[in-house]
């Protein structure tokens, strides 16, 4: 099946409609979609800091990231299904929405940025656990890190305000123009 | 004293019920100036409908305007059709009031009223109140009628078209 014609069954399906139709749906979901997305940034947030030496490394960076980065999971987790709910209400428009595009992009990037650091980078913890500044490696991960997830909350919010109109007549045989 | 104490603590109360009932009716009346929209014209089209985009604070409708005629629709010097587009509440708002992406498919004809935007761009906001009427399926209304005008309509929203000039 093509893209265009996913997007659209996503549309078209109940749990869109659903989302489009009920008085209450969308603001329980937006509002749970951005507790979800709060949770995330504020846990990921004390980690990175922690790798950029704020406040201090007297606390071991695996005690704070395996006490905090669950929670990230699970509020990863939340975000997930509540932002499909609200991409499911109105997918055609979103999927040609640059600040949404945009925001997807900056949210692999944020991916491919944590899974070098687990991958690679935190191998050598037992080194930089605690007591000493991490690696340069480290503190790039965590700026990285920071300045990524910024970018999806900006984005996030930007969305809101461009999705503008689309004039474009859709090339569909059931418009009929002259009668 | 202790009259002025109870009386000065009532009308701290009071003050206090009253910001609080302002605070709780004023988004449901309005979450934002229309500003953007004069809202001093009106024009009133009857079009069909090419796309909806039931977005969750603004659903909009985007029509092509009928001619006069009602025989075709109204064209660009490029001889395509010329898109406006209608917004109003939220797509829940919207759907409970008869307006969705199931209820206006494409090719759908429809009467409404605007008040157009300030910027010359070809959108506006819904007049409410006013009734939007939906014509038969591929029934167009006569010359300078509109959809209520058609046998076997649907009325949405109750009341009456909009007051508009020039009707298009």
């Amino acid at each position: 099946m093509e893209f265009a014609g996913l997007v659209n069954d996503i549309q078209a399906s109940a749990i869109g409609e659903w989302m489009r139709s009920s008085l209450k749906a969308m603001p329980v979901v937006e509002a749970t979609h951005v507790l979800a997305a709060t949770m995330v940034f504020g846990t990921v947030l004390i980690v990175d800091l922690r790798l950029l030496g704020i406040p201090n490394a007297t606390r071991a960076f695996t005690r704070i990231s395996d006490e905090l980065l669950r929670l990230t999971w699970w509020a990863f987790g939340l975000a997930v299904v509540t932002g499909s709910l609200m991409f499911a209400a109105n997918a055609n428009t979103y999927v040609i929405n640059t600040a949404f595009r945009l925001k997807m992009l900056a949210l692999l990037a944020a991916g491919i940025n944590m899974a070098i650091f687990q991958g690679a980078t935190l191998r050598g913890v037992g080194g930089w656990d605690v007591g000493v500044a991490p690696p340069r490696a480290a503190r790039l991960a965590g700026l990285l890190s920071i300045l990524l997830w910024v970018t999806v909350i900006m984005l996030a919010r930007w969305i809101g305000f461009t999705k503008g109109y689309n004039f474009v007549v859709p090339d569909d045989p059931n418009i009929k123009f002259d009668f | 004293m202790e009259m002025k104490k109870k009386a000065g603590l009532f009308q701290v109360a009071a003050s206090l019920a009253l910001v609080a009932g302002v605070a709780a009716t004023a988004p449901a009346i309005a979450h934002h100036s229309f500003a953007l929209y004069n809202m001093e014209q009106t024009l009133m089209f009857t079009g069909v409908v090419t796309r909806v985009n039931p977005d969750a604070n603004h659903l909009q409708i985007f029509f092509a305007p009928m001619n006069e005629e009602r025989k075709n629709v109204q064209r660009g010097e490029d001889g395509k059709p010329v898109i406006w587009a209608v917004e109003m509440t939220g797509s829940a708002q919207a759907a409970a009031d008869g307006i969705s992406v199931g209820t206006f498919p494409p090719g759908t004809i429809f009467s409404v009223g605007l008040h157009p935007l300030r910027s010359g761009e070809k959108a506006g906001a819904r007049v409410n109140p006013g009734s939007i009427y939906k014509c038969p399926e591929k029934k167009p209304p006569a010359p300078g009628m509109q959809c209520d005008s058609v046998e076997g309509h649907v009325t949405i929203g109750g009341g009456q078209l909009p007051g508009a000039a020039p009707a298009r």
